[in-house]
């Protein structure tokens, strides 16, 4: 009896520290991937899947011993040249002043490849997949999978050589893709882009560092929150909804963001659509409209739309 | 052996195959070389075509241009930088939190939102494009008897609907611009917070 529950135990025992070396070679790969994005100089061209949609950019990044630079560039639409360098993050109008905010990534870019691991590794376990090969390369599959119900899980291909994503999908709960981001070109190069080099050494408008102005006080309440989220203190204020806004929350769990705006009833019916992997819940009674927007589960869109009270 | 030569190279000069002995004879001859051009030349006026073909010393013309020629930049680049120098009296955040100024770059950095908004009702399920799980209620919900004046009542009605539609579909996209320029700020508004407070807080509601 002894020496069967001894067997059990070493079973038991291999089985767990195969398990957790899996998941430390999974995060492995993520600081990989995240060295990639980080620190090497390269150009490359993505797109986004929404559904039937493509929308195409062209993405460089360079880094020398004191800078870092990177472009972001729409290919395909009328959209906004956006740069940063350093912790400055500018959106170059057309016959506009640019737009500054303070920030340490593009936030158009997927938040996972520059959020720290430490937020990441708290909502997501890392398991490393099996290797493909993609556009010509040898790719290797990470999975994130997300510890609570309701948050979107994430797979990523890396490029076995240097770390560099290739494809990242967004899976629903039941691991339907909702939004595909693929690499279509990727170069990797010693030096800095040359049309980075301009960049780095033009002069830019300087950030005009207002008081932030804060929404006013919320009439409502938000009686509950998703696993991980907490809300995000005095968010900016929305000065052109300001006329039909009663309240507004804004959470965050550190890699997702979403929105809860109350405004009055316009008596249409409850709805919920989807932009990939965005959800967008609105929900209506007598006097009020409650709308959820963030990448999170129809499911916990509506809980987070019935707590406003 | 003229006569033979012209009949071959006049033939050429029409575009009709040579053979190996005749490609490797005019290789060979300057003057065969010269006699087709001639041919050539005499084909194009007589096909009126507007210009005879480029001189001779064109390559050569063409290779101290191109040594001439300063290095370019690539476009995109050069338009950004002169696109940069117009508009560095300073930065929009003075006014960025004018609805117009704000519009802007939610125009362009959002206007992904109103087609897949748009999208995702009218196009069939599959994988990556799924259905709205919650259908939409029809606000006619009532039940009245066939008629004539009911389809004209139920038009006006759908109509009404369609309209409302369109206006609750403005009204989300506005707010979906206005979620995107919050995640845009946000890490601004929390560093400014941070700046202002020894630390951060908890907003409670």
């Amino acid at each position: 009896m002894m020496r069967f529950s001894g067997v059990c135990s070493a079973i038991v025992i291999v089985m767990l520290s195969g398990a957790v070396s899996a998941e430390q070679a999974g995060w492995q790969l993520f600081d990989k991937v995240q060295h990639a994005v980080k620190h090497y100089n390269f150009d490359t061209s993505f797109v986004v899947l929404k559904g039937g949609k493509v929308d195409t950019y062209r993405w460089l990044h360079g880094k020398t011993a004191e800078q870092e630079i990177e472009h972001l560039i729409p290919l395909d639409t009328s959209g906004v040249d956006i740069l940063r360098r350093d912790a400055l993050v500018y959106y170059l109008l057309t016959e506009r002043p640019a737009f500054v905010t303070r920030s340490a990534s593009i936030p158009e870019l997927p938040a996972l490849l520059f959020e720290d691991k430490d937020i990441i590794s708290r909502l997501y376990h890392a398991v490393a997949g099996s290797s493909s090969v993609m556009s010509g390369r040898n790719a290797q599959l990470l999975r994130l999978t997300a510890k609570q119900g309701g948050r979107y899980h994430y797979w990523l291909w890396l490029d076995a050589q240097t770390g560099f994503p290739l494809r990242i999908d967004t899976l629903s709960d039941n691991q339907h893709a909702l939004e595909r981001w693929l690499v279509t070109h990727m170069q990797i190069s010693a030096e800095l882009p040359e049309n980075l080099r301009a960049l780095m050494a033009a002069e830019l408008p300087q950030p005009v560092d207002n008081p932030v102005q804060a929404l006013p006080d919320s009439s409502h309440q938000l009686t509950w929150l998703p696993d991980g989220y907490q809300q995000v203190a005095e968010p900016a204020s929305i000065p052109q909804l300001e006329n039909s806004l009663l309240s507004y929350w804004l959470l965050s769990d550190g890699l997702h963001q979403v929105s809860v705006f109350v405004q009055n009833s316009q008596r249409l019916p409850t709805q919920a659509y989807r932009d990939g992997a965005t959800t967008i819940y609105v929900q209506t009674n007598a006097q009020l409209e409650v709308t959820v927007i963030g990448p999170v589960s129809i499911e916990t869109a509506r809980q987070l739309a019935a707590a406003v009270r | 052996m003229s006569s033979e030569n012209q009949d071959w190279l006049s033939a050429a000069s029409d575009n009709q195959p040579l053979g190996k002995a005749q490609l490797d004879s005019l290789l060979s001859s300057a003057e065969l070389q010269h006699k087709l051009e001639r041919y050539q030349t005499i084909g194009a006026v007589l096909r009126r075509e507007a210009k005879s073909p480029l001189p001779d010393h064109f390559a050569n013309d063409f290779a101290t241009l191109l040594d001439a020629e300063p290095a370019y930049q690539l476009q995109s680049s050069a338009g950004l930088l002169t696109r940069i120098r117009a508009g560095l009296v300073q930065a929009a955040n003075g006014r960025w939190l004018q609805p117009v100024a704000q519009g802007a770059v939610a125009a362009g950095v959002a206007l992904m939102a109103v087609f897949g908004v748009q999208q995702y009702q009218q196009q069939a399920p599959d994988m990556l494009n799924p259905q709205p799980l919650l259908q939409t209620q029809p606000i006619a919900g009532f039940a009245t008897p066939v008629s004539l004046s009911q389809t004209t009542v139920s038009d006006r009605f759908a109509e009404q609907e369609q309209q409302a539609m369109l206006e609750q579909q403005k009204r989300l996209q506005a707010l979906l611009n206005a979620h995107r320029q919050q995640v845009r700020v946000m890490e601004q508004a929390q560093q400014a917070k941070h700046n202002s407070t020894d630390g951060p807080e908890q907003n409670e509601p």
